[in-house]
């Protein structure tokens, strides 16, 4: 009996210790649970107690107070040297926090769409906290302001290291604006043999679509890639009568024609100077190459001139491009005179009236003398309303990357008389902001101390896209700025990366950036193997 | 089974015995191996060896990571450039890599069960991958894999772990084990392609042929048919290796088809180190890779060797460590300069100017133009580069005559050091980002990257490298000590790193052109026609033009020296030149009368024509001649002149 008391009591004990374990794994489990719950929150809690500060945040990139467009993907940013940071985002009808992870405030996508849907027109609201050696900060809120008016959903740029003259590594991806997907459009990796790379360059689509568009290849299987109607071909755009192959190129808005400049490019490396290269065309002239046809027609010529960078009007009317005039000593083309006289190679813009019916152009029609302002416009974009064309402008030369006193600028035509053109050839973005006249628009707002260039509008016409190297001064990055109906633009912002880091981290350029409304739908693998094969030749 | 047990015994009654006396052979090989590694990496290659670290580059940002998993073998680049970074201490490093070898070693005689007195054999494939390293010569100068020193290293163990025969132990019928292996064999290239890349791979062959051999063991074959049956013997077999060729094939094949960061072309070697370039393909280079990849296979069938014959296996063992000791001794570049350029430029970039002159002075035979630029930028900093450049030997070699396969030249190898050290930061940093593109980044060019863009006034890119630095393991505290200067850049004119290159920046021209690659005719053909003020940077414009031997350029600077220092004696070498100039060369319209000249150079100068009218009367040709005047006056810039003609710059 006392021995099966014992064993009793025993058992009891047993299960009262079993029950015990039971409990304390449940509660450790529980609270191991509870943890993983509270770190892995989208939502971290504000700070209790904080110190408040008149102050903005500095955050980066760089987002106080800039307009974006209601289908951006989440402006996820960093806050430098402190612990942690919270930022409370105040939408109507909507409060959430993001951050409590290091220094990095990333956004839930679904949310943040939820937020610009209900701040369409209107602002967000948002409030940064930091904490630094267990001490929070909160900062004077600041608004990022939605527009009314969507962005085109995808760019096209190139990827490539701040490089000179090698190859190696070269692609151009395309990005979904409205989300952080990025994927290639194609990889020179996949024909590049070590050190013998394959440039590949001026990649444009036709009215922002993806059906007709086009890319050059360099040095290794060169060509140019055009795809017309979906269907992908691989050309040989030389002929005997061309300086070159084709180059910077422009589609006619609704014909099967490309508009290309065709040149002889030479660089050279300044030894002190920051801007580092010099990039000159010794010769250029431009051609128009019927895809459908295979054919290519002259358009400018003249040996004195250089024209560059035609681009067509949404009308598909007018054939913009810039030119600088030259002559050269010696009646031919010596790039040694050309490197002497770098500075004076100073583009104006003008432009060609063009009858699609008979394929001719009229007469050149100077649309902007940068050369009497010692300047040098060049890469002209008309907008979609045919009222504004965008530049960008530098002392000298084409490559306004490598200035680090370029600029975008806007030549309002609707602020003047169109038959013929009349325009104030002196007037300065700085003349401009009190006089509603005026042929130039306040662009002060877009640049910055270091280079601006490559700029376009969306096709809405309410967002310009360009690059800048104004983070660092040598790596190029694309930004955005809102421009709205009233011809105002708004404070730019650098395009978001899901880690705010990712360019700050990043050892290559995004430069030539395009707007597109569609992914490329021809895979890298198409591209790759088109390459393979021979390109055709223009039919004579 | 029966047979399968016995036959299992076998080796362990015959391991037992050995490992029972003593594990002789196996302390004798590992010993002799360690021995053999160490001499190679450390005693003759640890300069290399911190080239290697200093040409890699690892940090600890997702975005790194990222993009190394994006490629086949993205694991073994990571961690291989995360393990490279140790070679920052050479002995750290070679340590590392070498008990790298030993745990591989170990693992497969452990997983092969090789017997002590044969697994000598498994350290074929260990010497080939040390080999592989010593073997580079100026390759190292081009090589794109920042993870080149254990890459393949851990490729081999980590081919070797995921072959090693855990599944064996299921307690499972040996049929089930071996169709257990048809899964397993797919599987493992499957899922390691990416992280592993070529080894993967690897691992799919050799447990192919581990299994195959264990069911087909040498006098098991006969039983295993007459148990098994004919058909499931045969059937066996052709399933396992046609498995393992449709597994080579299909996976990379597959797994690369949405990749565009390789060739579609070759999905099947990558991985492989290849050394070719244009119009050359040096496949001695490659040979210890296919010693890597072909060896491991036959160690499943070490395992069989027969154990007892010492004196078989031990002349067989003596035979291939001599092979091994000749193989390695035959291939370890040892060209002199080679080493001593590594040493040199990293003298330069630390600013220990005794150490890269003590360096340049025990060079006994010709130099390359490479040390000859890096030796005047030590004299250059230390105010010298008048006055003892011709005290140092300056006879030189093309490189054509370098006993490598490739010739590269300094536009290669530190021509953005060399450009930055002259004030040149937009040549070198034109040289620094091409490098990159075409070798890949590097802690190396970072840190010049960051220096240039200090001296040219670019503070916020010099913040991004240095942010990158920062997380590097070993750069942290370089990265740290160059954040005042962003914050302040006063502070750059003091510090010596800075000191000179910005004062021939600030004196340099401003020039538009291009280098076409002679990185040593760009900064003289500058500095000879650079008119400066500053007593510093006219010492090296009167150098250059001396150097150049261009008389006009030569005058003008001596000029302009005589202008901005009055009262200064003429550098010995500048006066060595003049006399040359007027009494030989007869420059007219020069007056030496301002001139004091030293009775020392004088007297030479006098002797030495002297010597050599006297060598020329007696018939010596102009090489007996030079050599001659050599001990006495090799040290002048008459006799530099006048020998060395033949000299091209680089």
């Amino acid at each position: 009996m006392e021995d099966k008391r014992m064993k009793d009591e025993t058992m009891k004990d047993a299960k009262k210790s079993d029950g015990m374990r039971f409990s304390f794994s449940h509660f450790f489990i529980f609270s191991f649970l509870l943890l993983l719950l509270v770190a892995c929150s989208k939502h971290p809690s504000l700070p209790s107690t904080y110190t408040q500060t008149d102050a903005e945040p500095s955050i980066w990139p760089d987002y106080v107070g800039v307009t974006v467009p209601p289908n951006i993907a989440p402006l996820n940013f960093m806050v430098d040297s402190v612990d942690d940071v919270v930022a409370e985002f105040q939408a109507p009808n909507t409060k959430l926090c993001y951050g409590g992870k290091a220094n990095k405030v990333q956004i839930d996508e679904d949310e943040w769409h939820e937020m610009l849907s209900a701040a369409k027109g209107k602002s967000l609201s948002v409030t940064v906290y930091t904490e630094k050696g267990g001490k929070w900060m909160a900062y004077k809120p600041f608004n990022i302001y939605v527009a009314e008016e969507d962005i085109d959903p995808y760019i096209s740029y190139r990827v490539l290291p701040p490089t000179f003259v090698g190859y190696d590594e070269l692609a151009i991806r395309q990005r979904n604006l409205t989300n952080f997907e990025e994927t290639d459009i194609y990889n020179n990796r996949q024909i590049s043999k070590k050190m013998e790379g394959q440039c590949i360059n001026c990649h444009s689509y036709q009215n922002y679509g993806t059906d007709n568009m086009m890319f050059h290849m360099r040095m290794q299987n060169p060509g140019t890639m055009i795809v017309c109607d979906g269907e992908l071909v691989f050309v040989n755009l030389k002929t005997p009568e061309m300086i070159s192959a084709a180059a910077y190129n422009s589609w006619h808005p609704s014909l099967p024609i490309i508009a290309f400049s065709t040149d002889h490019t030479m660089q050279s490396f300044h030894t002190r100077d920051v801007s580092k290269v010099e990039v000159m065309e010794s010769a250029s002239d431009i051609v128009i190459y019927d895809v459908k046809k295979n054919r290519v027609q002259t358009v400018l010529n003249d040996s004195t001139e250089m024209e560059l960078f035609p681009s067509w009007s949404p009308d598909g009317k007018w054939l913009y491009y810039c030119s600088a005039h030259y002559e050269y000593n010696k009646k031919y083309e010596d790039t040694d005179e050309l490197l002497e006289n770098y500075k004076r190679l100073q583009y104006n813009l003008y432009r060609l009236s063009f009858d699609a019916e008979s394929m001719t152009f009229g007469e050149p029609e100077l649309i902007y003398d940068a050369r009497s302002k010692q300047r040098s416009a060049v890469q002209p974009r008309i907008s979609q309303d045919g009222r504004y064309v965008l530049f960008a402008e530098g002392p000298w030369g084409l490559f306004h990357i490598w200035h680090t006193s370029a600029d975008i600028q806007i030549l309002d035509l609707g602020a003047i008389d169109h038959s013929p053109l009349t325009i104030d050839h002196s007037a300065t973005p700085d003349t401009c902001q009190n006089n509603g006249q005026c042929s130039m628009v306040n662009v002060k707002c877009l640049n910055s101390p270091l280079p601006e260039s490559y700029p376009s509008f969306s096709s809405n016409d309410r967002w310009i896209l360009f690059e800048s190297r104004r983070d660092d001064g040598n790596y190029t990055r694309t930004y955005f700025a809102y421009f709205d109906r009233d011809g105002r633009l708004h404070k730019p912002f650098e395009v978001p990366s899901e880690d705010p880091e990712y360019f700050r981290l990043l050892l290559r350029s995004w430069s030539r950036p395009e707007f597109m409304k569609e992914p490329v739908r021809i895979t890298p693998r198409q591209f790759y193997e088109k390459a393979l094969t021979e390109p055709i030749k223009v039919a004579q | 089974m029966k047979i399968k047990k016995t036959e299992d015994k076998k080796p362990r009654k015959a391991d037992s015995k050995i490992i029972g006396k003593l594990p002789v052979f196996l302390i004798l090989y590992i010993s002799a191996f360690l021995v053999l590694s160490w001499y190679f990496l450390y005693v003759r290659n640890a300069d290399t060896m911190f080239f290697f670290q200093d040409r890699g580059w690892w940090n600890s940002t997702q975005l790194f990571w990222d993009t190394c998993m994006l490629r086949p073998g993205g694991f073994l680049s990571w961690a291989g450039a995360y393990l490279t970074q140790f070679f920052y201490y050479p002995a750290l490093g070679c340590a590392m890599l070498i008990a790298l070898w030993l745990l591989t070693f170990g693992l497969a005689k452990w997983s092969f069960r090789v017997a002590d007195e044969w697994s000598f054999l498994l350290l074929i494939p260990l010497a080939a991958l040390l080999c592989s390293i010593i073997q580079l010569g100026y390759w190292v100068y081009i090589l794109n894999d920042v993870d080149y020193v254990f890459y393949h290293s851990l490729g081999l163990f980590a081919a070797l772990l995921l072959s090693v025969p855990f599944w064996k132990y299921l307690p499972v019928s040996e049929k089930v084990r071996q169709w257990i292996a048809l899964v397993w064999i797919p599987l493992v290239a499957a899922l390691f392609y990416y992280p592993l890349g070529i080894y993967a791979l690897l691992a799919a062959a050799i447990i192919t042929i581990q299994n195959s051999s264990q069911s087909s063991g040498a006098g098991e074959t006969k039983f295993k048919i007459q148990n098994d049956g004919l058909l499931h013997f045969f059937t066996f077999h052709f399933s396992l290796f046609t498995l393992l060729f449709l597994t080579l094939w299909l996976v990379p094949l597959l797994e690369t088809a949405g990749t565009t960061l390789m060739r579609p072309d070759q999905p099947w070697m990558y991985g492989f180190r290849k050394f070719e370039m244009e119009h050359l393909h040096d496949i001695a280079l490659e040979f210890p890779f296919y010693v890597v990849l072909v060896a491991p296979l036959l160690f499943p069938l070490l395992g069989r060797l027969k154990t007892g014959k010492l004196v078989l296996s031990q002349s067989i063992m003596l035979v291939v460590a001599a092979g091994m000791f000749f193989c390695l001794y035959l291939r370890d570049f040892k060209d002199y300069n080679f080493h001593a350029e590594m040493r040199m430029q990293r003298g330069v970039e630390e600013c220990r100017w005794n150490d890269v002159l003590r360096e340049a002075a025990r060079v006994k035979g010709p130099v390359t133009r490479e040390m000859v630029m890096l030796r005047d930028i030590a004299l250059i900093n230390r105010g010298e580069f008048c006055s003892k450049r011709y005290t140092y030997n300056n006879e030189s070699i093309q490189p054509v005559t370098v006993s490598d396969s490739i010739h590269i030249r300094i536009a290669d190898q530190a021509a953005d050091l060399i450009y930055y050290s002259f004030g040149e930061t937009v040549f070198a940093i034109r040289r620094a980002i091409e490098r990159c593109m075409h070798y890949g980044y590097s802690y190396y060019t970072m840190r010049m990257l960051t220096r240039c863009a200090l001296v040219n006034g670019e503070t916020e890119n010099a913040r991004k490298y240095l942010r990158l630095l920062s997380r590097t393991t070993f750069q942290k505290k370089w990265a740290k000590d160059m954040q005042r200067f962003t914050e302040d850049e006063k502070l750059l004119p003091q510090d010596e790193r800075f000191r000179m290159p910005l004062k021939l920046y600030n004196e340099g021209s401003e020039l538009v052109g291009t280098d076409d690659s002679y990185v040593e005719l760009t900064i003289m053909k500058k500095w000879m026609y650079s008119l400066t003020n500053d007593p510093d940077a006219q010492e090296v414009a009167l150098g250059c033009a001396m150097l150049m031997r261009d008389q006009k350029c030569f005058w003008s600077q001596v000029q302009q020296f005589y202008n901005i220092n009055p009262g200064k004696h003429f550098p010995i070498h500048v006066q060595e030149a003049m006399l040359f100039g007027v009494y030989e060369l007869k420059m007219q319209g020069i007056n030496l009368s301002f001139v004091e000249f030293d009775e020392r150079v004088v007297e030479r100068y006098k002797a030495y024509f002297e010597r050599l009218n006297l060598y020329s009367s007696q018939g010596m040709n102009e090489k007996q001649i030079g050599a001659a005047l050599r001990p006495e006056f090799g040290d002048t810039y008459m006799w530099d002149y006048c020998v060395l003609r033949e000299v091209q710059t680089n």
